[in-house]
């Protein structure tokens, strides 16, 4: 409020009125979005780690026949890649986002001379493959419901700390002034009359 | 006949359950100054690897032919969700993770390797075999955990991979 003009008119008192109205209903609205965001970015994150613990499961799974992915007949890097990472756009808690869809792999055909463990090897790496891509579609998911967080946040803030408070000092302050500049109009009034009184008696 | 002699001789014996005393490349050096032009190129083709059943010896392209259909049968079978019926590979080999099913192919091909060996000592195809055996060991001694693990990370996760280097 330092530094702030304010005019004292029943118009600006009108305005500051219309501007505590609409803050005091937007604030609700943006706190409920700021609760939803952070409501969803939990679930993602959960998400994540639910992810995370099939990956470690999947691995833990391959553990007692891993040692045959170092088959020195076999370079299983050549078998699969990644071509890439289908999304679709969707609407999360109001802002736009990709969400996972599936992996598009590159899959080399298998030979009749490739040794049989790499079928077995190829279905783990793209399962992994497509776990690792929905993690990463959900980090970022995270990142771009965060700035909205964030910006939220400081709407919550400013609404808060700044347009309401500043509103309601408006409109104390004008009213005070208008009343004060009423009081005087009267008394000058009552003034004037007295001494209109005073020389009509003389 | 008196070449052969020497380079069999010559020639550590192989044993599936340890590690192959001597390199497929030191092995070919010993055989390519032992052997004659036209037995070294036979030996040559004959690759356990590439299951190459081109091979001038009659025995060891059925091996190999054998290994070959019976892998096909195993990935059709799986294909079509069906118990394979491999023609010769025992189906007590196909079971277990994939790490003990290729060391029990491998076992099933040692076995099938040293029957064929049999009575044929210092010819041909002991010499054939010794290669096919060395291959084999070779290959089941390259199966090592800490390596597997390392393949697996950097086709899974080579973004981590490298910074964890």
């Amino acid at each position: 409020m330092a530094g702030m003009k304010i005019k004292y008119t029943k118009t600006e008192r009108a305005r500051q009125k219309k501007i505590l109205k609409v803050s005091e209903r937007m604030l609700p609205l943006f706190e409920a979005m700021e609760k939803s965001l952070m409501a969803t970015i939990n679930t993602i994150a959960e998400r994540i780690e639910q992810i995370r613990g099939e990956i470690e499961k999947n691995r833990k799974a391959a553990e007692p026949w891993i040692a045959v992915m170092s088959d020195s007949w076999v370079s299983i890097n050549e078998f699969i890649s990644v071509n890439k990472i289908i999304t679709k756009t969707v609407d999360v808690a109001g802002v736009r986002v990709q969400q996972f869809v599936k992996v598009d792999f590159n899959i080399m055909a298998i030979d009749e001379d490739t040794p049989l463990w790499v079928d077995d090897a190829i279905e783990l790496m793209r399962e992994q493959l497509q776990l690792l891509a929905e993690i990463e579609c959900l980090k970022e998911q995270i990142n771009l419901l965060e700035e909205e967080l964030l910006d939220v946040r400081a709407r919550v803030k400013l609404f808060e700390n700044r347009r309401i408070p500043n509103a309601k000092l408006a409109i104390r302050k004008i009213g005070q002034k208008l009343q004060d500049d009423e009081r005087l109009t009267i008394a000058t009034a009552k003034v004037v009359k007295t001494s209109k009184q005073k020389e009509g008696k003389l | 006949m008196s070449n052969m002699v020497y380079l069999m001789t010559s020639l550590p014996s192989l044993s599936f359950d340890h590690l192959p005393p001597i390199t497929i490349d030191e092995f070919n050096d010993e055989a390519k100054a032992q052997l004659s032009v036209r037995h070294f190129r036979l030996l040559e083709s004959v690759d356990i690897q590439q299951l190459n059943t081109e091979v001038g010896k009659k025995s060891i392209a059925l091996f190999l032919k054998t290994i070959k259909k019976d892998q096909a049968e195993v990935r059709k079978a799986k294909l079509q969700n069906r118990q394979a019926q491999p023609e010769r590979l025992p189906k007590s080999a196909l079971s277990g993770n994939p790490l003990e099913r290729e060391i029990k192919i491998l076992q099933w091909q040692w076995q099938e390797l040293l029957d064929m060996e049999a009575g044929k000592t210092f010819t041909l195809i002991e010499v054939l075999v010794y290669k096919l055996k060395l291959q084999i060991v070779s290959r089941l001694y390259s199966f090592d955990p800490k390596k597997g693990a390392e393949v697996l990370a950097s086709v899974v996760d080579p973004v981590k991979n490298r910074k964890d280097k």
